[in-house]
């Protein structure tokens, strides 16, 4: 048994084996390859070495399209990242508390808010460096904000966000006994496309850019996801908040914001 | 022996012959999906594309006002739509039926999946890669749209719709808007 | 005679708890989605039950039976104690830690990804380490399957191996070779991102790594299984192996084919060219081959056991079977379900049919049919021949066990029909709730009730077969006499050399390998620019 030559023509199974098995890879690749996308109608290749380099996998660029439309109004251009932040420094962080004197007067001496704007201590640094942007290219608009942020530098933003994110995060302003999570917060609405808050909003899972919710003022809250809901607010990317709050209805808007002002912070 | 020997022969024999049904079921399966993708030009993704999912929202055709349904010049349409933890964008997308429809789609994050109910639309929507479909939709309808792989605690939230609408409505749409969508205002 | 006993008892019961423990959680994941649960609020809880369900059915489940299965076909073929036993130990070791380290992080919520990983979905490195030592600790014993079959080899030149051994051998290799591309994906792409080493990951590569384990993974799955159907079935009915060396084929067979065709589970992914989809196509449906090789080579066996019985005619032969020997029931209901399921598998592996189904409960109820089903209804089986070989007890509870084996067959058919059918509906895959007051879902509300009703079976049909395997342990001893396989038809004695041994086998797996998977994983290696953002789980980034 052990003298029969394995690899080699005069073994019967070897011969057999390799000319079938290349044989169907051959003829499957020349179908793959070469037959079937030269017969496509939906997509025109320009000549058959694009059709066979398609089939390959070669990247390709987009077929010529119609000019994009863009919109009128300003949209966020913040790339995010849960990295680019990392690392404040004691200076960073010095800094902002300097630029942040000028904050007081709505956000608090230490980042709480005693009026209905939003608090700021322990907020997730890349939120607030977001949102300072976006005030600053006109993403997002108001009044107040708008004309403060008009002459914050790169830097001045980095080191803000880095001191309210340093800030910790203090008790309940907002006194209530906390209730149950409504249905909105803890399931959301399936098919209305609104999926629970704490898939983004909360501990075990959160999408870079969600901002800490817990403890904030629920006027603020329900300003705020019924100017998604219109588009009077758009800087978040791509739709992401405003295609949850436009399904929301009213009752649901004011449960979900008193169920996180009335969260621990 | 010889019976031994005979017996042998026999089974010997009708292992090929089995053997040749087995090769012959199996090439009529081939045959079967090469007559298919050559009689209706069905090639799943004809082209890789690549796009970065970072910058989707601030340049090229993925922004947020270019997204939707296009009309081309050749009476075609084209949609583009992407994916991202937990929507779709536009949430709801309408086409007029029986026009042919390309789908571009493409991921701002994770692994999403893009399935249009009782339709043969399907497909994988990965970071990085633009997916496309040419489809069809006979007749008037409206179809769930959800996203069929997980994508994180928010998977069974992500639910979208497609309106396919006659063609004369889908017209005096296009009359007053380049990139239409069926999003309640 | 088993030497290493307790080696495989350990096995085996490790196997089977986790076995146990997942059973309960997909059942659990059936209801709460149903109508007859209410939502569960937090979702994440699902999902975490996903992933425990996931990995312990398909990485450490069948990794078990296989390995232990094989050191007792390594002692009962080869005739002799196994060599290296201190490795196998270490093996189920490694196994047993990977699997602890695993669990914990699922259980804690820090993993919830699932047991397909879905990189850019990054969960807690301790996760992946677990499931790379459960990969390592099977390799041992892959190590030590080779290192026993060219001892015996060795000691006996001119005898051909016998063909439990052979296609024990050929699993491990196509094992050890599968699992390279989960492995090359674990290893250096998402541990990687796990430890914070590295901040973005190429999805699409990922997925093209995974696929490469993922379709073979099922052969391995199905190894045991079909050593089953050839090398115990025949002996316990009182019949004949139709064909020795038409099972050695379909051994040698599988390991070409089972690995060249991953890619149809990315028919519907952007990262791959559709030349190869074709081609990756075209090589599924060649491997049916072995399994229609297979499926005449039994039912002849079969068929000889029913004649030895004194059934004459056409069909007379069908009632002449010893229909209430569990082995006969076992493998009847294997085949019924390998039939549906392999049905089922042409759908999916065609290039067009498979649009309509893509990763719909559709396939969620065709996997559950064939591993489920089908394959694992044979490792009770296994388990049930082997039992008085390990204990030295008898196993006689036979009620029980024909009433496990029916429950298990009724029920998995009761799970998986519906499923198929709200597949082709529309219905996603692993969602934690369905909302069945919407008019487009609710004609799916009843579908998804049959299969709770399903899986409330398989349940109790589980619990009898831990009943039946414990009540082994305590019955009287017995002396069970030596483990023997299925004898031949035509013994043979001698075997063409390409039928001994792998060398040819393993070539061309690794070559078609190389020409269906080399291009693509090039390829997108060389890209520079589609390498994603990580998105990590489990833990709030500030």
């Amino acid at each position: 048994m052990s003298t029969e030559p394995r690899f080699s023509h005069r073994n019967r199974w070897f011969t057999i084996a390799v000319v079938v098995t290349a044989l169907i890879a051959a003829t499957s690749a020349a179908m793959g390859f070469v037959v079937l996308p030269s017969l496509q109608t939906n997509t025109r290749f320009t000549g058959i070495w694009d059709a066979i380099c398609s089939a390959a996998g070669l990247v390709r660029a987009a077929p010529a399209g119609q000019p994009v439309v863009q919109a009128n109004y300003k949209t966020t251009d913040v790339i995010l990242s849960s990295s680019t932040l990392d690392g404040s420094s004691a200076i960073s962080i010095g800094r902002g508390a300097t630029l942040a004197m000028r904050c007081t007067m709505c956000h608090g001496t230490r980042g709480v808010s005693e009026a209905d704007s939003p608090n700021l201590a322990g907020q997730y640094i890349m939120v607030i460096f977001k949102q300072l942007q976006d005030y600053k290219s006109g993403a997002r608009t108001n009044a107040v904000m708008t004309p403060r942020v008009a002459d914050l530098t790169d830097r001045d933003m980095r080191d803000l966000a880095a001191y309210y994110a340093y800030l910790p995060r203090l008790p309940p302003y907002h006194p209530a006994t906390a209730g149950p999570a409504p249905q909105i917060v803890e399931s959301g609405a399936p098919m209305r496309n609104i999926a629970p808050c704490a898939t983004c909003h909360g501990t075990l899972y959160y999408k870079t850019g969600s901002a800490w919710l817990e403890g904030e003022s629920s006027v603020y809250l329900q300003a705020q996801l019924k100017a998604f809901a219109s588009g009077a607010r758009h800087n978040d990317i791509s739709e992401q908040m405003r295609n949850i709050a436009r399904g929301m209805s009213s009752a649901e808007i004011e449960a979900a914001a008193q169920y996180y002002a009335n969260q621990p912070q | 022996m010889t019976e031994h020997a005979d017996s042998a022969t026999v089974a010997a024999r009708m292992e090929r012959r089995w053997g040749t049904v087995s090769i012959g079921i199996i090439l009529a399966l081939v045959f079967m999906a090469a007559y298919i993708g050559v009689h209706q030009g069905v090639m799943p993704q004809p082209r890789v594309e690549t796009v970065d999912p970072r910058t989707l929202h601030i340049a090229g055709e993925f922004i947020e006002s270019n997204l939707g349904t296009a009309a081309e010049p050749d009476g075609s349409v084209t949609v583009r739509a992407i994916g991202q933890q937990y929507s779709f964008t536009p949430q709801c997308i309408v086409v007029p039926a029986d026009t042919q429809v390309t789908i571009r789609a493409t991921s701002a994050d994770v692994i999403h999946g893009f399935l249009i109910e009782h339709s043969n639309v399907n497909t994988m929507l990965v970071p990085g890669y633009i997916s496309t479909i040419v489809t069809r939709f006979p007749a008037p309808s409206e179809r769930l749209m959800p996203c069929h792989e997980f994508c994180g605690a928010g998977h069974e939230g992500m639910w979208g719709r497609i309106k396919v609408i006659n063609k004369a409505a889908f017209a005096k749409l296009a009359a007053d808007q380049r990139r239409m969508t069926c999003v309640a205002q | 005679m088993l030497h290493s006993k307790r080696l495989i008892l350990s096995h085996f019961w490790l196997a089977f708890a986790g076995f146990g423990v997942a059973l309960l959680l997909g059942e659990w994941q059936m209801f709460i989605r149903s109508p007859l649960h209410a939502w569960i609020g937090d979702p994440e809880v699902y999902y975490r039950s996903v992933t425990a369900h996931g990995t312990a059915m398909a990485y450490v489940f069948p990794t078990l039976v296989a390995m232990g299965f094989g050191y007792a076909i390594t002692e009962a073929a080869l005739k002799r104690p196994l060599i290296g036993g201190k490795w196998a130990w270490a093996g189920f070791a490694l196994v047993a830690v990977g699997t602890v380290t695993a669990v914990i992080p699922v259980s804690l919520g820090l993993a919830s990804v699932l047991y397909t990983f879905y990189p850019p979905l990054i969960g807690s490195p301790f996760y992946y380490i677990g499931i790379v030592l459960v990969v390592v600790g099977s390799w041992i014993w892959v190590a030590l399957m080779s290192v026993n079959l060219y001892a015996w080899k060795r000691a006996n030149p001119d005898v051909p191996v016998p063909l439990a051994m052979f296609a024990n051998v050929a699993g491990s290799y196509l094992w050890a070779w599968t699992a390279v591309g989960a492995a090359i994906e674990l290893l250096f792409q998402i541990i990687p991102a796990a430890l914070g080493l590295t901040t973005t990951i190429d999805a699409g590569l990922a997925r093209v790594f995974f696929s490469w384990t993922l379709h073979a993974i099922v052969y391995f799955w199905l190894m045991p299984t079909y050593i089953a159907y050839y090398t115990i079935i025949p002996r316990a009915i009182g019949g004949r192996l139709f064909s020795d060396p038409m099972a050695r084929i379909s051994f040698a067979l599988f390991l070409v084919v089972a690995m060249p065709i991953g890619v149809h589970h990315l028919f519907a992914d952007p990262e791959v060219g559709a030349g190869f989809k074709f081609m990756h196509s075209v090589f599924t449906a060649f491997v049916a081959v072995p399994t229609l090789l297979t499926v005449f080579t039994i039912c002849a066996s079969v068929e000889i056991a029913g004649r030895l019985r004194g059934g004459k005619g056409v069909l007379g032969w069908l009632t002449a079977l010893p229909w209430r020997n569990p082995m006969m029931l076992a493998v009847t209901f294997s085949f019924v379900m390998l039939g549906f399921g392999g049905a089922g598998g042409l759908i999916n592996m065609s290039y067009q049919l498979d649009a309509s189904i893509h990763n719909t409960q559709w396939i969620t109820g065709h996997f559950h049919l064939i591993f489920g089903g089908a394959i694992v209804i044979m490792y009770f089986a296994i388990a049930y021949d082997l039992w008085p070989h390990l204990t030295g007890r008898a196993l006689d509870s036979f009620e029980m066990m024909r009433m496990q084996l029916w429950s298990w067959f009724i029920g998995m058919i009761v799970l998986t029909f519906p499923w198929h059918y709200v597949g082709i509906l529309g219905m996603p895959r692993r969602m934690a709730f369905y909302d069945y007051t919407d008019p487009a879902i609710a004609p799916q509300a009843l579908s998804v009730i049959a299969s709770v009703i399903g899986g409330a079976i398989l349940v109790v049909s589980g619990a009898l077969f831990i009943a039946v395997l414990v009540r082994g342990h305590l019955a009287a001893r017995v002396e069970p006499g030596e483990y023997r396989f299925s004898i031949a038809v035509h013994q043979p004695h001698r075997v063409p050399v390409a039928l001994n041994g792998f060398g040819l086998w393993v070539s061309l797996m690794v070559a078609l390998t190389v020409i269906n998977y080399g291009f693509p994983i090039v390829h997108l290696l060389s890209l520079s620019n589609t390498s994603v953002p990580v998105v990590t789980i489990g833990a709030a980034g500030r």
